[in-house]
């Protein structure tokens, strides 16, 4: 073929789409693919599809060439247009952004000087294209972020190594969000948006007080393209803003606090190594007892100690704390016996099994397992039997315990 | 002698019960408010540490070491994990959402870290969420329960926890 023609490229595209998308996808994002990799697809290729396809055939219609490495690199043409027929954008540093919009405040600055009418038609149409490609370049970005980000949020299974979620969503943050907004933002005297404006204000009067009618028509025609840039910016920033940037915000953090459980549960046995102590908030210091007359005889009791030294007291105190621990382990003894019938009694004989030195708090730290949710108490008798504690002696009714069977 | 609140009994004993108090609680407000004198009330009557965030408050002492804490930051921990995995967002099922009693238990058992909970105080779960209602931390209705915003406490442990290990990996 001597010349190609426009629709011999459309038939190619159209006869051997999914052989197209193949090598667009498994070239990405820098549109070079492996030499093996390329021969493997066509290979695949051609075992089901008529007309077959060919190295050969694939450079005569310039979809690729082939690098002195030997790999090979799709055709730029190609690639820009696939990726908008497959809507799936590679994404340009901001630098590259940043480069393109500073050619239009050069081009604009020459504008505003020049008094040539064929050079002012020249800038201007440079001027409407660097604007369309910029526009299109912001589009595909936020297109492809939005999307990546998505994917980022429930893709667990790609993703589902915490760091990495992390670490990517930073990454997006740093380098195409916060670039992209400077690049963008309204109040900055050097952004794309205020090179926007300055030539909307120059153009909006020029297009009535141009030398020429050519020239006011030309005129016209860029502030047309910078009233519908400002309009296509506005919707694509509030993407940015208002969307991509609260999602990656929050999959950022949601990532911190995963990450951080993540290292929590894999040292949960090792705790010196959770690097931050655990909250500690207390547990419950004290208890009220159930019966009145109870209550008060152990008010009684525990009064004449207050009056004692404030030393003893504090002792008890720390005494006190000590036991709290045990308790859950005194409460599991107490459901596996069923049914206590006195409960007083079995608490001072379940005491007495570790320790000669009964306190008065000791004692009290047990029987405050009454007030558990799940334990009943059933209390019938009047009757009192005194027991004596190393540091008192008192009167207990018989309690009926039992646990609680849930509906 | 100086004057207290009118709620200052209830203020007291919730607190030294091991309960959060939380907004809009009028307890939580008087707290705020006098935050100062109560500090100082728990600091030199119990050595306790009073904590007051952006919308609970809680005692903390440092020669406190609850296994119990440890258990429910675990089970937040896993729980988390496993609504994250089933492409849930976790933090505002937490933080907002309720939870089906049976639905969790279930979900917590199928999950490979339930050889971890089924060690701790999480292995009775009825039992469990009760224990954490009484320290305000769970609110139970019928046969679903919702996280307070005390939560927040173990989302913050998390995020020092990820912070630290950023800043390590750093260094």
């Amino acid at each position: 073929m001597i010349k190609l023609s426009g629709k011999y490229i459309l038939k190619f595209l159209q006869n051997h789409y999914e052989f197209v998308q193949e090598a667009f996808n498994s070239s990405k994002p820098d549109f070079i693919i492996d030499n093996d990799i390329l021969e493997k697809l066509i290979e695949e290729y051609n075992i089901s599809n008529d007309p077959k396809i060919s190295i050969t055939k694939l450079i005569d219609v310039k979809f690729c060439r082939q690098l002195p490495t030997k790999d090979y690199k799709l055709d730029i043409h190609y690639t820009s247009f696939l990726q908008f027929i497959f809507d799936d954008f590679t994404l340009d540093l901001p630098q590259t952004l940043k480069d393109r919009y500073r050619t239009i405040f050069e081009l604009f600055t020459e504008l505003k000087t020049t008094n040539k009418p064929n050079k002012i038609i020249v800038l201007i149409q440079s001027i409407i294209t660097v604007i369309d490609v910029f526009l299109n370049d912001i589009h595909r970005q936020t297109q492809r972020l939005l999307s990546d980000t998505e994917s980022l949020k429930v893709n667990a299974d790609e993703y589902s190594d915490l760091s990495k979620r992390l670490e990517k969503a930073v990454f997006w943050i740093d380098e195409y969000i916060e670039p992209l907004n400077k690049i963008l933002e309204k109040g900055h005297p050097e952004s794309f948006y205020s090179a926007l404006v300055e030539i909307q204000k120059y153009t909006s009067e020029k297009q009535y007080v141009a030398d020429s009618f050519k020239l006011k028509r030309e005129y016209k025609k860029l502030y047309g393209s910078v009233i519908y840039a400002r309009a296509e910016l506005d919707h694509n920033l509030q993407k940015l803003t208002r969307e991509l940037r609260p999602l990656l915000d929050r999959i950022k953090n949601d990532s911190i606090i995963l990450s951080g459980f993540y290292h929590f549960v894999e040292n949960v046995d090792y705790p010196e190594n959770y690097i931050v102590p655990l909250p500690n908030p207390i547990k419950k210091t004290k208890g009220s007892a159930i019966f009145k007359e109870f209550h008060s005889e152990a008010e009684f009791f525990v009064d004449q100690f207050i009056y004692k030294t404030s030393d003893i007291y504090y002792e008890e105190q720390v005494e006190e704390q000590e036991w709290l621990p045990d308790s859950t382990y005194f409460k599991e003894q107490l459901l596996k016996e069923d049914k206590v019938e006195d409960f007083y009694l079995w608490c001072f004989d379940a005491l007495k099994k570790h320790t000669d030195e009964i306190t008065l708090s000791k004692y009290f730290s047990i029987t405050n397992l009454l007030l558990e949710e799940d334990l009943v108490a059933e209390y019938k008798e009047d009757d009192r039997i005194t027991i004596e504690l190393k540091d008192a002696s008192i009167k207990i009714p018989k309690v009926r315990v039992y646990e609680r069977v849930s509906k | 002698m100086k004057e207290y609140p009118s709620e200052h009994k209830k203020i007291v004993n919730e607190l030294l019960d091991g309960k959060f108090i939380i907004s809009p609680s009028p307890l939580f407000y008087t707290i705020q408010e006098l935050e100062d004198e109560y500090t100082e009330f728990f600091e030199k009557s119990f050595n306790f540490k009073l904590n007051i965030e952006a919308d609970f408050s809680y005692l903390s002492s440092n020669e406190v070491n609850e296994k119990r804490t440890r258990d429910f930051t675990l089970f937040l921990a896993i729980l988390s994990r496993e609504l994250d995995y089933s492409g849930k967002n976790f933090r505002d099922k937490i933080e907002v959402g309720s939870f089906d009693i049976s639905e969790t238990k279930e979900l917590l058992r199928q999950s490979s870290k339930w050889e971890i909970l089924e060690k701790t105080t999480v292995s009775e779960f009825d039992k469990f969420i009760k224990t954490w209602r009484n320290k305000n931390l769970i609110i139970i209705n019928g046969n679903k329960f919702k996280f307070t915003k005390a939560v927040k406490l173990f989302f913050s442990f998390a995020i020092d926890i990820a912070n630290e290990k950023l800043m390590e990996n750093m260094g």
